[in-house]
């Protein structure tokens, strides 16, 4: 009885919990809706001191853009900014609730690291619900081919600051192709007069995993055959697509050693098929990759060195580079990123239009697209130690 | 339950009648069962005077558009709850239908279209795709189901192996056709219109299609729920299957129909799921599940089994999107928003076992 007297009650208060919601709402509503506009149209004659600028973080454990935020936070700072991260834990509807999210809750400038990398329709989406706020894009790139040419060209309130996506995937080719033409012997290990080689990929649906797997081997390749050599070979015959992927799309360390473990046991030096080169999408999965290594008592300082790659140029890649433990990354420029999408953000908000604001930045580490004035580069370079 | 100003007259005239120190329990008791909406209570109250904009008919919009597209996956997996057990292929199969519906559903003229040789996107194409997936979706509900009741697996060891299966076929899909695992894209108007289309605007913010067709799936499995033998049965078989078999219950039927049912919603869910995203890719509906199996769990459908209620999944829904919205506007942290999650997910547990236990 005393039960059925709890439910009865607390259905009776929730009801009336609900009526009270439903009846005052509208009229609260209206009064924020008219303030809200009052505040915005004042707001419009000067810059904002409280600006909110929302950023949008496709993961919070991707390493690169640890750094990357980083560096934007110290930016923000400097130009008396607080930036509201936001992260979408690699999903993209997550990402798209949290932008309508943040437009409903009064954001001014949205800085957005789209989750699908390569969806333009993804980022049309994003820039009709954001309407007259304006979108900064940066990092993942939101076109395939030239599929972002017509969001970046067709609206006004957008801008998209990354890397050439190829870029890095050339410039890792060039530089294996480099390091195999001087070193072909000593990589050699079973003198079979051709080089097998390893290649991790990050995620299979990211376009610059795609590009770096593509270009990473075949500039590679095309260097070492200029010069007369024969090309790299991927160790694992029956494996047609030539890559190993990171199952989880999250470019990790943990699945590089997993795949190099699994390798080693029935391709290693006493078998003669040993793997004698390892091209990886991000350092991470080198650093996975030199962990394997160095259980097997390879790349520890003195005895072999299996020449690893890999892009991004973090902290900890930059030490293995120094311990002569891994060959080569690229550096991927965290704080230029950074600072490029920082003074952007600030430019539109002082009113410049998107064009506007990149031009404005004048800096050696970015350049402005030939065609599309809003879409900016941040520079790779190569880097083997200092 | 009927007549609620009756009821509560009722309830304080019991509550008179008692003495001291049972008013003090009852009360007790009374905020503890209900310690979740209070909680909800203050924070959507601490929430508002905090950030006027979440108390705007534009803000609302956006939380009950969320609320519909996380409602049908939450309907669905309900059922297997209710049979104590669970399911962890449903983010997968949200996936895989995702990924089947975009293809059905690109751009004649698109770039990178995965299939040439398919039909004009007609209403007719529309709806015919719709039942494709749901059919998709059904038939790993009914894998699900087989194994759990033929083989009397648990549902966790069942639906992770499908889950696993699932992912599998996923990346396979993604790299047909030479689209080497890109994301699927060029996602057609008319489909964008059928499933996103705004029915209407509240406060500037589009109301898509999608949220009458979560009202109208809700309004069905209340009916299966409730007013249908199957539903029924389905309790029964829950709160104790020896017994169900006993009473002359088809449980094996019963456990193969309530996977497929909840597979099907999985499938209507990834029809959605492309055009929410504006695109797919292999990592569409990851862990789509946890946020399910956690609303369920918070409106009180529990892995004791036998027990929940349509009303409950969907208040369930509405508290986890209600947390994200207000945490979001509030700027607070993700690292926050999981311990914040989590931490309402074992209360409620815990309120909910707490039930029981004082009932033995």
């Amino acid at each position: 009885m005393k039960k059925l007297v709890a439910v009865g009650l607390a259905s009776a208060m929730a009801l009336s919990l609900t009526a009270c919601g439903a009846k005052e709402q509208p009229a609260a509503t209206t009064a924020a809706a008219a303030a809200t506009e009052a505040a915005t149209e004042a707001a419009k004659e000067e810059v904002k001191d409280d600006a909110k600028v929302v950023v949008f973080w496709y993961d919070e454990s991707d390493v690169f853009l640890g750094f990357v935020r980083d560096a934007m936070n110290k930016e923000f700072e400097a130009l008396g900014i607080t930036p509201d991260n936001q992260f979408a834990a690699n999903n993209q509807s997550t990402q798209i609730d949290q932008i309508n999210t943040a437009i409903a809750g009064g954001a001014d400038i949205l800085v957005v690291n789209q989750v699908t990398s390569g969806a333009s329709d993804t980022a049309e989406d994003i820039l009709a619900a954001a309407g007259d706020i304006p979108v900064v894009f940066f990092n993942r790139p939101i076109g395939v081919d030239g599929s972002e040419t017509p969001v970046l060209t067709e609206n006004n309130t957008v801008a998209f600051i990354g890397t050439d996506a190829p870029e890095a995937g050339h410039m890792q080719g060039e530089m294996i192709g480099e390091y195999v033409v001087a070193n072909f012997d000593a990589i050699d290990i079973n003198k079979d007069g051709k080089i097998s080689y390893a290649m991790m990929k990050g995620d299979e649906a990211n376009v610059e995993a795609i590009y770096r797997t593509q270009y990473g081997l075949e500039d590679a390749n095309a260097v070492i055959e200029a010069a007369g050599k024969p090309a790299l070979v991927y160790f694992d015959a029956a494996n047609t697509d030539c890559y190993q992927v990171d199952q989880g799309g999250a470019w990790s360390a943990a699945a590089a050693k997993e795949y190099m473990d699994t390798n080693f046991v029935s391709y290693n030096e006493a078998n003669g098929n040993m793997i004698e080169l390892v091209i990886c999408n991000n350092d991470g999965m080198a650093e996975g990759v030199i962990a394997s290594l160095q259980e097997k008592g390879y790349n520890t300082g003195d005895g072999h060195v299996v020449p690893v790659f890999g892009v991004d140029a973090t902290d900890n890649a930059k030490a293995l580079i120094a311990d002569g433990a891994m060959t080569g990354t690229i550096k991927q420029d965290d704080k230029g990123m950074a600072a490029a999408v920082a003074n952007t953000a600030k430019a539109i908000l002082e009113g410049a239009t998107p064009a506007e604001a990149l031009a404005s930045l004048n800096d050696d580490r970015f350049s402005i697209d030939a065609e599309i004035n809003t879409k900016m580069y941040v520079a790779f370079a190569p880097y083997t130690g200092e | 339950m009927t007549n609620p100003v009756k009821n509560m007259q009722r309830a304080i005239a019991d509550y008179k009648q008692m003495n001291a120190k049972d008013q003090k329990r009852y009360l007790t008791d009374m905020v503890l069962n209900n310690a979740l909406y209070i909680l909800m209570a203050i924070f959507v109250i601490y929430t508002a005077i905090k950030q006027p904009n979440f108390l705007t008919l534009g803000s609302f919009a956006n939380l009950i558009t969320q609320v519909a597209a996380y409602l049908p996956l939450a309907l669905g997996i309900a059922g297997c709850i209710v049979l104590t057990g669970t399911d962890l292929s449903a983010g997968r199969v949200v996936g895989l239908t995702a990924a089947i519906a975009g293809v059905f559903m690109q751009k004649a003229d698109f770039a990178n279209k995965m299939f040439q040789n398919l039909p004009e996107i007609t209403l007719g194409w529309i709806l015919a795709t719709m039942l494709i997936v749901v059919l998709i979706g059904a038939m790993i509900g009914l894998v699900n189901g087989f194994f759990v009741a033929k083989f009397s697996l648990h549902p966790f060891i069942v639906t992770l192996s499908t889950q696993l299966i699932t992912y599998g076929i996923i990346l396979w899909f993604f790299a047909l056709n030479g689209n080497n695992g890109q994301p699927i894209s060029g996602l057609s108007r008319e489909y964008k219109d059928f499933v996103g289309g705004a029915m209407f605007r509240l406060g500037g913010v589009a109301v898509p299609r999608y949220v009458l067709y979560a009202i109208i799936l809700t309004v069905v499995m209340w009916f299966i729920w409730n007013k249908t033998t199957f539903g029924k049965n389905m309790f029964a078989v829950g709160s104790n299957a020896e017994a169900a078999k006993v009473s002359g219950v088809n449980v094996f039927m019963t456990t193969v129909l309530v996977h497929t049912l909840a597979g099907a919603m999985y499938g209507y869910a990834g029809f959605i799921e492309g055009v929410r995203a504006g695109s797919v890719a292999a990592s569409t509906g990851l862990n789509a599940e946890c946020d399910a199996i956690a609303a369920c769990v918070i409106g009180g459908v529990s892995f004791v089994g036998g027990t929940g209620k349509i009303s409950g999944i969907i208040l369930g829904v509405f508290v986890l999107r209600i947390i994200f919205v207000a945490l979001t506007m509030l700027g607070v942290d993700s690292s926050s928003l999981y311990i914040i999650k989590g931490a309402i997910i074992l209360c409620a547990c815990a309120l909910d076992m707490r039930k029981y236990l004082v009932k033995k």
